[in-house]
């Protein structure tokens, strides 16, 4: 079972580096810091059994929430999961399954971002959050 | 009178950056149009002052993730200009045979998921690929082709690190290339299919009499050099452009709006680089045009994706060529010196000319920087087009005029990230 973890954010923009985060913390399987989240995902996941991908959130809940989600499932909460990009990581899943290009087990963490400011400052609820994410990955 | 409408988009899909649009309509008559961009400035001009002339290649490549090898290759060609060094040789072919990669890139991009789904009648390109699987398969292969070429030379896709004044920080080796050839024989054939598929779909009956705008060299279809050239006389070497174009602001973008000092505006971009250097394209590029239908100049610019597939064609045709002629050079780079002296530069990034100009001072700090991006030179002839496009298609629901009118911005494949110093639509129907 081939296990890829993806993080994703901008770490100049606050909050918005959980996912790399926890990606720079993983130890138990290879993990990948993306700044895009973009069309290039289905690339870099192709090859992996089971992917798992950290990117932080908005959905007004309170800063430092874990989401869980399973793609495979149901498609990712539209408005959630914001990228500047040409497409982000919900659409970009959404492509892949009509692709059929989908790992065989996917999962997508969001860590709730307390705030996107430019800086690289991480909220302490955000920072808690990283770090039980991670655990979770490593425990799993 | 007819009573008057509005129109509003205020938030643009399918283009890079946020930039909107407005209209307002009384019957036929336009009473207000603004391609708005909202993105906020950049600053990039400014903090790039006191910095070292060498680190403006890794800088400028921060403007955009789509074409930064064009900010790379616009400011390594000012220094270079400004220290009197040409590049040449093998050197000179690999800042081209990585121009091509980034072509490759932008062009798959916007053909397949930003443009099509305009023709097509979807909203993404997602939604796309439930219909037109293979095209979709096809673009996102293309794309991966153009990237696999930019990190191969780069050392990463998007904002390359590799990139230096002068040349590379290291350069390939003849294997490394070799191994590209099995998949680029593949995108050529890819290509060929693309520019036959496009071709068919339907265009709207639309005309404009443009000035185009694009670098013009006397050997091959300019990418990475040339002189300014256009197709009402214009020929000029690049430090004039100072002379012959001027930047202004207008309260609506936080965009500059470029224009000819003789006279308004231009286009810059493939239509502007296929009519005046078509002679020039490869021998697969040449036919897939003419297959296409289309004849020296092209003037509809809601073909501007035959012009875009053509030049996929020509890309990975000319990325063969140049990968089977390439030995490595003596060495990465030349050593390259500017200080005390103004340079200017200029390369076709995949929307067009992107211009950039800087002095330096005997330290080596650059006291002045100007750079001017495609988009923002071709914001006076997109409001033009949408302006000449609403006449005798007002009549048109606000859906479909709306439609049509975001369709006709994305013809030109707007970087609005790069532009700012931009897209929402907004109709206003009286």
């Amino acid at each position: 079972m081939k296990r890829l973890v993806i993080g994703l954010g901008n770490p100049f923009r606050g909050d918005d580096a959980a996912g790399l985060e926890v990606a720079g913390r993983v130890r138990s399987s290879p993990a990948i810091q993306n700044m895009t989240g973009s069309y290039e995902l289905i690339d870099l996941w192709s090859g992996s059994d089971e992917v798992i991908i950290v990117d932080a959130t908005h959905s007004n809940s309170p800063a430092g929430t874990i989401h869980r989600f399973d793609p495979r499932r149901r498609p990712l909460p539209a408005g959630t999961f914001a990228s500047t990009h040409a497409i982000g990581v919900a659409e970009t899943i959404e492509l892949a399954r009509r692709l059929d290009r989908l790992p065989d087990q996917l999962s997508v963490y969001g860590i709730e971002a307390g705030s996107f400011a430019r800086g690289t400052d991480i909220s302490p609820a955000v920072a808690h959050a990283i770090e039980l994410v991670a655990e979770e990955i490593d425990d799993a | 009178m007819g009573s008057e409408r509005e129109i509003a988009v205020d938030y643009l899909a399918r283009v890079e950056g946020e930039g909107a649009m407005y209209l307002r309509l009384r019957g036929d008559e336009v009473l207000d149009l603004k391609f708005k961009i909202f993105e906020p400035p950049r600053f990039f001009e400014a903090f790039l002052r006191g910095r070292k002339f060498w680190e403006v290649p890794d800088i400028t490549a921060r403007i955009c993730g789509i074409c930064p090898i064009a900010y790379q290759t616009s400011s390594c060609n000012a220094m270079e200009h400004a220290a009197g060094v040409d590049l040449d040789g093998q050197l000179r072919a690999l800042r081209r045979l990585i121009y091509c990669g980034e072509w490759i890139e932008s062009h798959g991009l916007h053909i397949f998921f930003l443009h099509a789904p305009d023709f097509l009648g979807y909203q993404s390109a997602i939604d796309m690929a439930g219909d037109h699987l293979e095209q979709v398969q096809t673009g996102l292969r293309l794309k991966k082709m153009g990237n696999t070429l930019m990190t191969l030379l780069g050392g990463r896709e998007i904002h390359p690190v590799n990139i230096r004044v002068g040349g590379f920080y290291r350069v390939p080796t003849k294997a490394a290339l070799q191994d590209l050839v099995p998949e680029l024989e593949w995108a050529l054939g890819a290509a060929i299919d693309t520019t036959r598929w496009v071709a068919g779909l339907d265009f709207p009956e639309f005309e404009r009499d443009y000035e185009f705008v694009a670098l013009r060299h006397p050997d091959e279809y300019a990418i990475a050099s040339g002189r300014i050239a256009s197709n009402r006389g214009l020929d000029i070497a690049v430090e004039e452009w100072p002379e012959h174009f001027e930047e202004s602001h207008v309260e609506w973008s936080n965009a500059l709006h470029a224009r000819l000092k003789t006279g308004g505006s231009y286009h810059v971009g493939p239509m502007a680089r296929y009519s005046l250097n078509s002679e020039q394209l490869t021998p697969a590029a040449r036919r897939a045009a003419a297959d296409a239908g289309l004849g020296a100049q092209c003037t509809n610019p809601f073909q501007s994706i035959i012009v875009r597939a053509v030049e996929l064609v020509f890309a990975c045709e000319e990325t063969l060529r140049l990968i089977g002629q390439y030995e490595p050079p003596p060495a990465p780079y030349v050593e390259v010196a500017p200080e005390g002296n103004t340079g200017h530069g200029a390369s076709e990034a995949p929307r067009g000319i992107l211009y950039h100009r800087y002095s330096v001072d005997d330290d080596g700090l650059i006291t002045d920087a100007q750079i001017v991006p495609p988009t923002s030179q071709n914001q006076l002839s997109i409001e033009e087009d949408l302006r000449s496009y609403v006449v005798g298609r007002a009549h048109l629901p606000d859906d479909d005029l709306q439609w049509q009118l975001e369709q006709a911005i994305r013809n030109y494949d707007p970087c609005i990230s790069c532009a700012t110093h931009f897209l929402d639509l907004t109709v206003d129907r009286e």
